[in-house]
């Protein structure tokens, strides 16, 4: 019979010395050497790894740096042989069983550390017959670091009575002596008690706007809120788009540059014109510098599936196009960290902050300034459904691409007004009126992707020599075009779900006759 | 689970303080790790301290009726766990052919334990018989201990023409020198100059050395009471050679 290790909890006014020296007294011990080492936990910045149950730990010993991973709760944490050092991310990895269950988890996102625990160790050995270890007894203190400057912080005392297999009377005895103590059995795990000290919440990012508004708050009111969450959420991804490895930063900064401009120009005649020109102007020169990073990113993401039906051989031809895009990526990204660290974005940034928090209302009032924001955003949804419907309702099969393209941005600006607002209607059905809206987008998105695509593929055989990455590339621009008339065929059959009159007699319920 | 056996047909060429010394070190890196004695002599079981006997006999563990989980006994090391020898494993030949498989036996009992243990050690007994075939099967890695000589150059010449005959994967054999004394200029020339049989021989290699025998007195791996000696640095430099077989890209 094999026992389970048994973790047990040391008040924290309770010293481990005299607990230990009780223990000695009682059993024929071997003190070993006391050990202070390190555990770090690496996550992702929205905490994909704890919230699916999955821990990435790296135990830095004196001499030792060792790499454990638990795929879900209920498995075992696992020892990493072979791996020197954490990947940023799961593709950096050849593949294997590890690879395939981190991409599972994090899938893009890029693992950083998280937490870093001080573990002070003073084991024990419980010798049998012979001198033969028969448990093993560990007196344990931790300390949690909130930075690298900051001193530790105690988070507990614990005991650990380890099993050595073949032993169990010996446990047994073992876990007798500590009963009459009454000490509670661990039933968190360090992860977990440092997070709680840290303040740190797991479930907080979230690319939503999460805003509660106040049907009758003024637009003015309304419109500066709209736009201080979506600075933060900037702010947010910020870091992680200058360090350029994990590209969903870069899509979440880029989506919060293109909904502060869509808010700024949509819901209009709210704030100065000086503003909106001013700040439309920073965000479209921010935005304008994402666009080649950004493009660039989905298609290397994509690369892999688009170039699936190719030969092995040409597969192989392609080398000369991967190099191409990683190095106009890089090109690109040098650009936008350029901005990004400069004096100016940083003056830009902290004036937009001022401005939006600032308490002091538009003056003169603009014609919308001061209205009611249920009554504004009515208006503007209404008239933007009104939009998308007249652009859809034009497209035929021989219509040209730019006609999809626009009805696409104007779906876009739809679907941002509707976010903008949700906290305004009935959460269930705006929910499904704007999954409705979804579906078009998603159609159109691939539409527009696949254009983008054969757009960067046309603009490297225009620069390369390379006869056999020509012939290849062209061979993928095929396949882009095959997939785009197909996904053009398709868009009709979602127009239909989106402009169905059961839709159109819901967006008109809510957003004309509602109110 | 990466399973390592280590086996020679002849004895007395460092068999089992190879599979001791290797595990104790695949334990140290954190790995969770089982050494299964095989030989009823059960020299591994003596150096580590654990009684060279299976409750009920070798016959119901290899015949599947008792599970190995029950008779393993753990080690005086962290992550190291034994499975100890029984002298009736002196007719382990006879236990393995009376089951279905005799080829596939080893591997059938061992593929439970890859769940919990990252390395399993075979130190096998000096002989080639049904049993080492159930080995040869089970085994991702074949270590082979080789001193450098004539009569030993031969028999790992018999081993690999037997892997051959059989149609085992010969590619799992890694031949090193073992009792190696720079003292003789045979050992010394052949250690530097292989023969072209043993392309993929270790450039680790193991001297013949005095603190390799006391592990018998001090019944304790190297690492445990020498670990700064000449043979314990062979052995963890060996290891890491070996360690490199299996995460190439590391």
């Amino acid at each position: 019979m094999n026992n389970k290790q048994l973790d047990l909890v040391i008040p924290v006014d309770q010293g481990l010395s005299e607990l230990q020296a009780s223990f000695q007294n009682n059993f024929y011990v071997n003190v070993l050497a006391e050990t202070v080492n390190y555990r770090v936990f690496y996550d992702t910045f929205d905490w994909l790894l704890y919230n699916n149950g999955a821990v990435l730990e790296v135990h830095e010993e004196e001499q030792a740096r060792r790499i454990y991973w638990r795929a879900d709760k209920d498995s075992d944490l696992k020892i990493q042989l072979g791996l020197k050092q954490v990947p940023q991310l799961a593709s950096d990895l050849a593949e294997c069983e590890f690879r395939r269950q981190l991409t599972s988890v994090i899938s893009v996102r890029e693992l950083i550390p998280r937490i870093k625990i001080k573990i002070k160790r003073q084991p024990l050995v419980v010798l049998g017959k012979n001198e033969k270890v028969v448990a093993r007894v560990n007196f344990d203190e931790y300390w949690y670091f909130p930075s690298k400057v900051r001193a530790g912080i105690v988070l507990g005392k614990r005991i650990t009575i380890k099993p050595v297999k073949g032993y169990a009377d010996e446990f047994d005895q073992v876990v007798a002596f500590f009963l009459p103590l009454e000490l509670r059995q661990a039933q968190d795990n360090i992860l977990k008690l440092a997070l709680a000290e840290s303040g740190t919440g797991t479930s907080e990012y979230s690319t939503r706007l999460n805003l509660f508004l106040d049907a009758e708050m003024s637009a003015e009111a309304a419109l500066k809120q709209i736009l201080l969450r979506l600075l933060e959420i900037m702010l947010q991804n910020s870091a992680g788009s200058i360090r350029g490895r994990d590209t969903e930063f870069m899509h979440d900064y880029r989506v919060s540059i293109r909904k502060t401009r869509s808010a700024l120009t949509q819901i209009n005649k709210v704030l100065p014109q000086g503003i909106i020109a001013k700040y439309n102007k920073f965000f479209s020169g921010l935005g304008k510098l994402t666009t080649p990073v950004r493009d660039l990113d989905v298609f290397q993401l994509k690369l892999e599936s688009y170039q699936r039906d190719l030969k092995q051989a040409a597969q192989d031809q392609l080398q000369p196009l991967r190099d191409y895009l990683a190095q106009s990526r890089a090109e690109a990204q040098k650009k936008f960290v350029y901005t990004l660290k400069s004096p100016e974005y940083r003056q830009s940034i902290k004036e937009w902050r001022e401005y939006l928090e600032s308490p002091e209302p538009t003056k003169p009032p603009l014609e919308n300034t001061d209205k009611e924001i249920y009554k504004l955003a009515d208006e503007l949804i209404w008239s933007m459904y009104q939009l998308a419907l007249e652009e859809g309702n034009a497209i035929t099969d021989d219509t040209e691409a730019e006609a999809l393209h626009e009805l696409r941005k104007t779906c876009k600006k739809l679907r941002y007004l509707m976010e903008f607002f949700q906290s305004l209607y009935p959460a269930s059905r705006i929910r499904e009126l704007i999954q409705a809206l979804k579906g078009l987008q998603d159609n159109l998105g691939v539409f527009n992707d696949l254009h983008v695509h054969r757009g960067i593929l046309k603009r490297y055989i225009k620069q390369s020599t390379d006869a056999g990455a020509n012939k290849a590339c062209k061979q993928v621009m095929n396949y882009l075009k095959h997939r785009q008339v197909k996904t053009r065929h398709r868009f009709a059959e979602h127009y239909a779900a989106f402009s169905s009159p059961d839709n159109q007699a819901e967006f008109k319920d809510m957003f004309v006759d509602s109110h | 689970m990466k399973v390592i056996a280590i086996y020679n047909i002849k004895g007395g060429v460092g068999k089992t303080a190879t599979a001791v010394n290797l595990s104790y070190l695949a334990s140290l890196d954190g790995a969770s790790t089982l050494i299964w004695d095989l030989d009823p002599q059960g020299a591994a079981s003596y150096y580590f301290r654990i009684k060279a006997k299976i409750k009920g006999g070798g016959q119901k563990l290899v015949e599947g009726r008792r599970g190995l989980d029950d008779a393993i006994k753990g080690t005086d090391y962290e992550n190291l766990d034994l499975l100890p020898a029984d002298f009736s494993y002196r007719n382990m030949d006879f236990f393995v052919e009376m089951t279905k498989k005799p080829e596939k036996r080893l591997n059938k009992l061992i593929k439970p334990l890859s769940e919990e243990y990252d390395y399993v050690f075979l130190d096998c007994p000096p002989s080639i018989s049904s049993a080492s075939e159930s080995v040869f099967a089970a085994a991702d890695v074949l270590l082979v201990p080789t001193i450098p000589t004539t009569l030993s150059l031969r028999t790992y010449k018999q081993i690999k023409k037997f892997f051959k005959q059989e149609h085992y994967d010969s590619m799992k054999i890694l031949p090193f020198f073992a009792m190696v004394d720079q003292r003789k200029q045979l050992h010394r020339l052949i250690v530097e100059y292989p023969p072209s049989f043993m392309p993929c021989v270790l450039d680790s290699y193991i001297p013949y050395a005095s603190e390799v025998e006391r592990m018998g007195v001090k019944r304790a791996p190297l690492g445990d009471f020498a670990a700064h000696s000449r043979a314990a640095i062979c052995y963890k430099s060996m290891w890491e050679e070996i360690k490199s077989h299996f995460y190439p890209t590391a």
